[in-house]
């Protein structure tokens, strides 16, 4: 039987490097490089990077 | 023997107490008649604070006086000479030998293995009242055919503290009977266990939840975060917008 293929797309968490513990969470390709970008923390009410965090394997 | 002073005083009480005077004399029942008890592992501040004044005692002699009852108040009945035993009291034998001769009203099962005459604290002790006049403040065991159980007490905790409370207010406390009510022993359950508040006695502190405890030190990481986000924004923006980005945060499972 052949392996289950993987989705094309994944599910990352862009973290707040405010480190506030507020987080976004977005989808991508898998073969998309790591997402960052700038946005609004409503703990710190500022915009701040977000940067996606690595889960057990690492980011290209 | 009943002087027209101590006439006075009673008819100075409000009927209710004097009602409860009459059921229960002052000087079978009351506190100031109590035998004499060693008080054991009492502070000092408990002896100051459960000290009574020696009006309450006069008042205490003069009422029994008015009340028609025998005027031979037992010799050692003054409670401030029993509260200002000092803690030593306990290991002799003579306090060892009154402590088993007590009734606990309290630790029923005195036969039990480890029981000691010195566990009984000294508030429990300060409660006790001879058996055959019964405390109507506290709860005592009826013996039935089927067994023994326990009887609440006469006077409820309410009506009780709402006796103390009246007694207080016309300085006749220490006629009323001993209960968990009054005064004397409310101090020496303070002395003894203190602030049921667990954390604020000296030199402890209030655990808090975890968010609390923590609170400080998440701000700190928080604010030095803050402090470096332009630099770390510029250097982001430098190095593409993160295509050459290294230090990607780690994800906690």
């Amino acid at each position: 039987m052949a392996k289950k293929s993987k989705s094309r797309t994944i599910t990352v968490r862009l973290i707040s490097m405010a480190m506030t513990g507020f987080y976004r969470t977005m989808v991508r390709p898998r073969a998309h490089r790591p997402l960052s970008m700038l946005k609004y923390d409503p703990v710190v009410k500022k915009q701040v990077l977000f940067l996606e965090a690595t889960k057990g394997g690492r980011n290209r | 023997m009943a002087t027209p002073q101590a006439g006075s005083l009673v008819t100075q009480l409000p009927l209710r107490l004097r009602n409860f005077f009459a059921r229960y004399p002052p000087h079978i029942y009351s506190a100031a008649v109590r035998p004499p008890l060693p008080t054991p592992n009492l502070p000092a501040a408990a002896v100051s604070a459960s000290a009574t004044s020696p009006v309450q005692s006069s008042a205490a002699a003069t009422v029994a006086a008015t009340a028609g009852a025998p005027t031979t108040i037992p010799p050692n009945t003054n409670p401030k000479t029993t509260a200002t035993e000092p803690s030593s009291s306990s290991s002799t034998p003579i306090a060892d030998a009154i402590f088993e001769s007590l009734p606990s009203p309290y630790t029923p099962n005195r036969d039990a293995k480890g029981y000691k005459p010195a566990d009984r604290s000294a508030s429990k002790a300060l409660l006790w009242t001879p058996a055959r006049h019964a405390n109507p403040f506290l709860p005592r065991k009826v013996w039935t055919t089927t067994g023994r159980r326990w009887s609440g007490p006469k006077f409820g905790l309410r009506r009780q503290a709402e006796l103390v409370k009246l007694a207080k207010k016309h300085g006749v406390e220490e006629l009323l009977p001993p209960g968990p009510k009054s005064t004397e022993y409310k101090a020496l359950r303070r002395a003894e266990q203190g602030l049921a508040i667990k954390g604020t006695g000296v030199g402890q502190k209030v655990k808090g939840h975890k968010w609390e405890r923590t609170m400080e030190t998440r701000l700190e990481v928080r604010r030095n975060a803050m402090l470096e986000m332009p630099e770390m924004v510029r250097l982001w923006k430098q190095r593409g917008h993160g295509r050459g980005w290294k230090q990607w945060p780690k994800r906690r499972q």
